[in-house]
């Protein structure tokens, strides 16, 4: 899951990145890039972490 | 005629005092300027002798260095001495702000070594000494050519022409050129052994290091020495010089305004991003792949508090750092002179205003909501509106300083919370609220606050005028800084995660709950860092 989570980090690298070539509208470009950090964030926060707290080492 | 007498002009406020002294008239009509260059009065030799205790005698056109002794002093002396005077202006300042910049290692360390517990006092210590050291060799290396390696002219710097000859290695993408890496100054070899490279050379290592000192905050009291020194040798050598590249070497991120139109590209003054938020963001990936210290969670998954041994060094650790702050970002102008580097006090000011209201912020928040006004986390806040301010300082006015950093020391609480309470991460000393989350603040509040009048010789990354936020009338300044949040985040987490978790299958970062428990001094490092204490097996407590 913790794989998972860095592709999914990663795509929404590649999200905000390429918002610049995805429109010439700086309000369509800020939505893509909003969106691509919330990805980022949804795949730090939401799919690495959890992966790494199932074996914590208060959980032993 | 007209041009000769403003020549002549131009000339005396150069020298300053030393013609002002001698109070010698402007040219007049029909006189040579070559003439009056050559008769500039001196004082005597005897004069000299004699003491100079108001300063007057000394520093006059007697100590002007002359081409050709025969010939006497002329024009092109004069000029000459004029470039070097404003090129040594700017080392200088660079220079010692760099040796300020060197100096926040020890408030890193202090502050770091404090808020861990006594049995850990010298393995934090280590890690905080030799980080210093095992940055630099990276750099050294092969991090300074992929920075800085291409970054074209600076001309605060004399023009760093070695740097300035295309060497920026790029890819065609989406009809403009990416910057990707640079390619010249491995080892400081070749050409780069230039007077104006070692000066761009030692500022950029001295931040280079600030960000790595970052990690051993938040994995100290666990950390395996040897897995530190070659993770923190990678993030020196690759992870932190990559990001450097794209945002301060002329790579793709600061090229965003004038390939896209998106403001002035990514615009990180001192670095909230470049050197705090990579510094976070690593932190984050640790915290996470090496997990949280014995006794930090109870079974129910709350958190107890572990507190450090050592407030006071915590908070004298603050103010070193502050000190050093002060090299961090006025520094950062590369210069002293023109350009429009006198925006130095202005940088200095808003940096002092934003540690002052940051430690308000926290003190604020932890008083309301806890009863007391804890001293940690009002040391946290104070760094934190430092962060935060470290990007905008040099785009932003005073007030907006005051707000940006009352911001930073309300927001380091609540990523302090969040962190240990929602993520259940275990950050030794806040380093991902203090240096991640409000590094990413500063990013996005220069979007938000840069107020279009900071004129650093009228361009920025090479797009004409003033950074300029939303607020101020720019959405593009705003998209490209959350693009360069964007990358922080998606790109070097990732990196950072990869590269830590291939060190944790090959040599593993943890220590052994043994070596924890007893303290990581004596198993670790060989030696106690306070031999004739007495230790506590265990320093937990109930929140």
């Amino acid at each position: 899951m913790a794989l998972v989570g860095l592709a999914v980090t990663f795509v929404g690298f590649l999200l905000a990145v390429g918002s610049v070539g995805i429109s010439a509208s700086n309000t369509v470009r800020l939505v893509i890039v909003l969106v691509g950090i919330a990805v980022s964030l949804g795949g730090i926060l939401g799919l690495i972490n959890p992966a790494y707290q199932k074996n914590a080492v208060w959980k032993r | 005629m007209m041009k000769k007498i403003l020549l002549a002009l131009t000339i005396a406020c150069s020298l300053g005092p030393g013609l002002a002294w001698a109070q010698t008239p402007a040219p007049a009509a029909g006189s040579s300027i070559a003439d009056d260059v050559k008769n500039a009065p001196t004082p005597k030799a005897e004069d000299r002798a004699a003491g100079d205790p108001a300063g007057t005698l000394t520093g006059t056109a007697a100590d002007i260095p002359m081409a050709d002794s025969k010939a006497g002093l002329t024009i092109q002396d004069v000029v000459t001495l004029v470039g070097q005077h404003q090129i040594a202006i700017n080392f200088v300042w660079t220079l010692v702000t760099g040796f300020l910049v060197m100096f926040m290692q020890a408030g890193f360390a202090i502050v770091e070594t404090g808020l861990a517990r006594a049995k850990n006092a010298n393995h934090t210590m280590m890690m905080n000494f030799m980080v210093y050291g095992v940055g630099m060799l990276g750099y050294w290396l092969i991090g300074f050519a992929i920075q800085e390696g291409g970054v074209g002219a600076i001309a605060n710097l004399g023009g760093t022409a070695p740097l300035a000859t295309g060497s920026e290695y790029a890819i065609h993408l989406m009809g403009k050129d990416w910057g990707l890496f640079g390619t010249k100054g491995i080892m400081l070899s070749g050409a780069t052994y230039d007077v104006g490279v070692m000066v761009l050379f030692l500022f950029q290592m001295v931040f280079m290091d600030t960000a790595l000192t970052i990690v051993t905050g938040t994995a100290a009291e666990r950390w395996k020495y040897s897995a530190f020194l070659v993770s923190s040798f990678i993030m020196g050598a690759f992870t932190y010089p990559l990001f450097g590249n794209w945002a301060w070497g002329g790579g793709w991120l600061a090229t965003l305004g004038s390939n896209y139109g998106l403001g002035h590209g990514y615009s990180d003054f001192a670095g909230s991003g470049v050197v705090h938020s990579i510094g976070g963001v690593t932190a984050l990936a640790m915290a996470m792949i090496i997990g949280p210290r014995i006794g930090k969670f109870r079974r129910d998954g709350t958190p107890n508090a572990i507190p450090g041994h050592d407030i006071v060094l915590v908070l004298l650790g603050c103010f070193i750092l502050a000190f050093g702050w002060f090299g961090f970002n006025p520094g950062s102008t590369l210069g002293a002179a023109a350009n429009g580097n006198l925006r130095i006090s202005s940088v200095a000011v808003n940096t002092m205003l934003a540690g002052m209201t940051g430690s308000f912020g926290a003190m604020f928040y932890m008083w309301i909501r806890y009863g007391k006004p804890d001293a940690s986390m009002t040391g946290n806040g104070f760094l934190a509106g430092l962060v935060a301010i470290t990007a905008p300082s040099g785009f932003v006015d005073p007030m907006a300083s005051v707000i940006i950093g009352l911001i930073a020391g309300v927001l380091c609480c609540l990523s302090c919370e969040f962190v240990e309470r929602v993520l259940k991460l275990d950050d030794v000393v806040g380093a991902i609220s203090v240096h991640g989350t409000n590094g990413l603040f500063g990013v996005i509040a220069v979007g938000l606050f840069a107020d279009g009048r900071s004129n650093y010789g009228g361009s920025w990354n090479g797009v004409p005028g003033s950074v300029t936020g939303l607020f101020y009338g720019d959405a593009g300044q705003l998209v490209a800084q959350l693009i360069g949040v964007a990358t922080l985040l998606g790109f070097v987490f990732s990196l950072s995660f990869v590269i830590n978790m291939i060190l944790e299958a090959v040599m593993g970062h943890r220590v052994s709950a043994k070596v924890e428990l007893e303290g990581l001094d004596m198993p670790e490092m060989g030696a106690l860092g306070y031999p004739e204490f007495a230790l506590k097996p265990e320093t937990v407590l109930s929140e």
